[in-house]
């Protein structure tokens, strides 16, 4: 018998396994509906990587803490959130951990794919490296560290090893950091377990990676409904099944891989819509991504076999309609065809945005690129933005998947780190010539999944667009009639994207909204204005970074 | 389309009120905004009444000017519930400021602050610590006492400014996107834009805040308006416990909580100004020495979290508000209003919507009158052409 995290949920005990996330936990003991909304909707984990800010619950006493950021501890007394947090009269100021003050040659924010890789190139280089990560365990989205178990498959070992690589060339890992301020001349203030950290490196190397785009159907904010990366995380992270049976929804390979991990694991995966057609009825695609990597498009074909293997279901041509609630806490989704399933738990993942937040916030040119939807850095060979000192490296800077995040990382580390003085930085050579080859096998890839972001029009006027605010479809529709020119606007007209998770589910769909109602580009209309704090910070660590960059002024 | 009767430059909470109030008069109304800063609809919805401590300090020359014109938000707080009445809901509430002391000398400046105001008619009053914890219990250990003013409030700006827009959209007014670069007057008005577009029309009302000054520079007025870029904070939602709205004797803060149960921070702490015509940037010092400040005068809000910063652009010129017609171009009307330009924005923009009527207005201007910056018309200097 493992050690035990067990800690109390409303009054009840729940089971938990050390390093297990409060979020996990709970999904493990049935439980789904984690806080209360304004509007007295129920909500549970969606992101499962600390974006979506909908899996808040009470920590001992401490309001508004995301469970899936939150690892299980003993004792622990947790609660329901409810929409309005009292605040206590008697209330005196927190003890407040010191505050530590960094300066390295090189800032990595973001411990994925890219980061790692920057570190190590970095430090090898022989610059003073910290890499900040969100999460306690390193790794980022695509390796997904288990927190407590041994790795399950090549792709968690090699996760492993990069971590490795980069302790070993010298970089520190801090891991429970939460970036949330960005500031010209390159100062950054972080939240670390209540206390503050402040950096103010020579350069700065952002690899935040991606988050999921979600398929915004009527149901998609019922406790249950989760993206599939979040699934993935309970699995790979804290061996826990998003639900015993579970359907899959959207487009691109990420859908495929987890269903079989699930699967494997013991979950009854009862479909996989692909949005879609089939490969073989695009042979052109299907040619050009096996040419490009035939490594990858292997084991993607391998995967499908696996699905077959295990009667489940693959559709081509097949999206999401419509989640409900069905009895005993499970859901009915809906499908395109007419056909529903009676499920625990509906994943979807229609594609990724990029967190490119801080670099908005510190004015790094940006172009948009209609084909992925979303804005991409401009960036030097260097993967210098166009802020001196400031970097860019992996998915952050417009989609291009893990193993050209990896190439990225290790050009924009060598840089920087010449930049410091460290190294030349010459002999990258064979992570450039690496880097075309993923980059040409991502454009054949989005090719034949669909990158592009899908309209919403078809859509009932009933939907949520903004998961925070509540914000409908139909009301942003009506907040349109108005004729606001600018998303923005909008938002101050319908307050949609006002909410915590600050915008970053609905602020592209209602730019499109804004751009296809007025008839201008993208460009021009925008997303919502980058405002710090990049995520939510509590006022004590305000408090505490107050007190830091006060005394070392 | 027929020439409007009115041209309103500025769409912010002036320049809609006077365009709703001309149009309510049976006017033809054309408002035209720049869309960026000019009517951004960023402030805080703070309903001000008391002179404000950071005023007094920043611009202690300018202090008479707002203490002359205390019976002017008194006036201006009671359009705001006329207009909520008529409009409303705007999320408006009443029930007082509080202005912390934490010391026996801030104690000492709040008497003779309050004894001052209530000479002017503001209902005020001193409260000790014991008297001031059955009003607000959550305040710090530190905080001596307050002054209360009963006549303060605060509203939903968001709610107040969309019902506005749509009033003024019913009545007919016609608005258009452009940014006014120059104004020329004579029996009527010229406009030309950004756009490159010349709007006429009998009249025009001036409404553009820090942008006022370079328009009527031509007309003969040497206005000092500056734009000062203001910092503010927005928590997450907490349960409603605070119904004051917080000022300090000394410090910059005003803090408020809004019926979504988010409190807003803010109080005056400068932004980084990216030219008057881009939004401004968030300073790191002012986010934390405001919101710290805020922590420790209120220790309860500790455990909520900021959600989102965002900066306006406040307009200072002489602490008074500027509301009449140009002494040398009796076609334009100024409205610019003073100190807390969002509280006294309906009153003002009401004001210059009947002038441009010819209505009797609401209240005495004349100590408002723009001709105490008359300067001499620079010949020349009007020298766009505008017909062409």
């Amino acid at each position: 018998m493992a050690p035990d995290a067990t800690f109390r949920f409303d009054g009840r005990p729940v089971a938990a396994r050390p390093g297990q996330s409060l979020a996990a936990a709970l999904t493990e003991a049935g439980i789904r509906a984690f806080r209360e909304t304004a509007k007295g909707a129920r909500r549970g984990i969606f992101c499962g990587m600390g974006v979506c800010q909908d899996c808040l619950v009470t920590v001992n006493g401490q309001p508004n803490r995301r469970a899936c950021m939150t690892p299980a501890a003993p004792g622990l007394e947790v609660a329901t959130q409810a929409a309005f947090a009292r605040l206590d009269p008697g209330a005196t100021l927190p003890e407040r951990p010191p505050a530590r003050s960094i300066a390295p040659d090189v800032l990595v924010i973001g411990g994925g794919a890219a980061g790692l890789a920057a570190a190590a190139a970095a430090a090898r280089a022989g610059a003073s490296v910290v890499v900040l990560d969100e999460r306690k365990v390193g790794g980022g989205q695509y390796y997904k560290q288990a927190a407590a178990d041994a790795p399950l498959d090549p792709q968690q070992a090699a996760g492993a090893a990069l971590i490795a690589e980069a302790r070993a060339a010298g970089a520190e890992m801090m891991g429970g950091v939460e970036v949330w301020g960005a500031f010209d001349g390159l100062l950054f203030l972080a939240e670390v377990a209540g206390g503050a950290l402040v950096a103010r490196p020579r350069t700065a190397i952002v690899a935040t990676g991606a988050y999921e785009r979600p398929r915004m159907v009527p149901g998609w904010t019922l406790p249950g409904v989760m993206t599939t990366g979040a699934a993935q995380t309970l699995w790979r992270s804290y061996r826990t099944l998003p639900g015993r049976r579970v359907a899959v929804a959207g487009s691109g390979p990420l859908n495929v891989q987890v269903a079989l991990e699930l699967a494997r694991g013991g979950a009854e995966v009862a479909l996989v819509a692909e949005a879609t057609g089939h490969p073989l009825l695009r042979p052109a695609a299907a040619a050009a991504m096996a040419l490009t990597g035939p490594r990858l498009t292997l084991q993607g074909l391998a995967m499908l076999a696996g699905l077959r293997r295990r009667g489940v279901p693959v559709r081509y041509g097949l999206t999401l309609d419509a989640v409900e609630a069905a009895e005993g806490g499970a859901l009915r989704a809906t499908f395109s065809d007419g056909r529903s399933v009676t499920v625990d738990a509906v994943l979807m993942n229609d594609g990724f945005e990029p967190q490119n937040e801080i670099l908005r916030l510190l004015g790094a040119g940006m172009d948009w690129d209609p084909a992925v939807g979303h804005l991409r850095a401009r960036r030097g060979e260097d993967m210098q933005t166009t802020v001196p000192g400031l970097y860019a490296a992996g998915d952050c800077a417009g989609l291009g998947g893990a193993p050209a995040a990896v190439a990225e990382g290790r050009i924009a580390g060598a840089c920087a780190a010449a930049a410091c003085g460290h190294g030349d930085a010459w002999d990258l050579f064979a992570d450039r010539r690496a880097l075309a080859r993923h980059r040409r096998f991502q454009r054949a890839l989005w090719r034949m999944h669909s990158a592009a972001p899908r309209p919403l029009d078809d859509a009932p006027d009933a939907t949520i667009l903004c998961r925070c605010e509540e914000i409908t479809l139909g009301e942003v529709r009506a907040g349109l009639a108005d004729g606001p020119g600018h998303v923005g606007t909008l938002k101050r007209a319908t307050r949609v994207g006002m909410g915590r998770c600050q915008g970053r589910y609905c602020a592209a769909p209602a730019a499109r909204m804004v751009a296809a109602a007025t008839g201008r580009p993208m460009e021009d209309v925008s997303l919502f204005a980058p405002r710090v704090p990049i995520k939510p910070v509590s006022i004590a660590a305000i408090l505490a970074a107050q007190e830091a960059v006060d005394g070392s002024a | 389309m027929a020439a409007p009767d009115l041209l309103v430059i500025g769409g912010g909470i002036v320049g809609q009120t006077a365009a709703i109030r001309a149009a309510e008069a049976g006017m033809r109304v054309r408002l035209v905004d720049a869309g960026v800063n000019a009517g951004s609809t960023a402030n805080a919805g703070s309903l001000h009444v008391q002179l404000q401590s950071r005023f007094i300090r920043l611009f202690p020359e300018l202090a008479p000017n707002v203490e002359a014109s205390l019976p002017l938000y008194l006036a201006a707080v009671r359009e705001w519930e006329r207009l909520e009445a008529a409009h409303g809901p705007f999320e408006l509430v009443r029930q007082g400021g509080l202005m912390l002391a934490e010391g026996a000398e801030q104690m000492r400046f709040l008497e003779g602050k309050a004894a001052r105001e209530a000479a002017r008619g503001l209902s005020v009053e001193l409260l000790d610590r014991p008297a001031l914890d059955r009003l607000a219990p959550w305040l710090g250990p530190q905080i001596v006492g307050a002054e209360l003013c009963r006549d303060e409030g605060k509203l939903n700006p968001l709610v107040a400014n969309r019902a506005l827009r749509a009033r003024a959209a019913a009545l007919g007014v016609e608005m258009r996107a452009d940014r006014i670069v120059a104004l020329e007057a004579g029996a009527g008005v010229a406009a030309r834009g950004a756009s490159g577009a010349v709007h006429a029309a009998r009249q025009a009302i001036v409404a553009a805040a820090w942008g006022a000054g370079a328009l009527v520079a031509p007309l003969g007025l040497a206005l000092p308006v500056r734009a000062e870029p203001l910092h503010m904070n927005i928590t997450e939602p907490g349960a409603a416990q605070i119904g004051h709205l917080i000022q300090h004797a000394e410090r910059s803060i005003t803090l408020k909580q809004f019926a979504s149960g988010q409190i807003v921070i803010g109080g005056g702490w400068p932004a980084e100004s990216r030219g008057d015509w881009a939004t401004p940037a968030v300073r790191a010092a002012s986010l934390l020495g405001n919101v710290a400040l805020a922590a420790r005068l209120v220790p309860a809000i500790a455990g909520l979290r900021v959600i989102r910063t965002w900066a306006g652009m406040n307009t200072t010129a002489d602490g008074r508000t500027v509301l009449g017609r140009l002494p040398a171009a009796p076609s334009v009307i100024l409205a610019v209003p003073g100190d807390a330009g969002y509280t006294l924005g309906p009153l003002a923009g009401r004001i210059a919507g009947e002038l441009a009527a010819g209505l009797p207005a609401a209240e005495d201007i004349a100590p408002l009158s723009p001709a105490r910056f008359a300067a001499p018309v620079r010949l020349g200097a009007s020298a766009v052409r505008l017909s062409a």
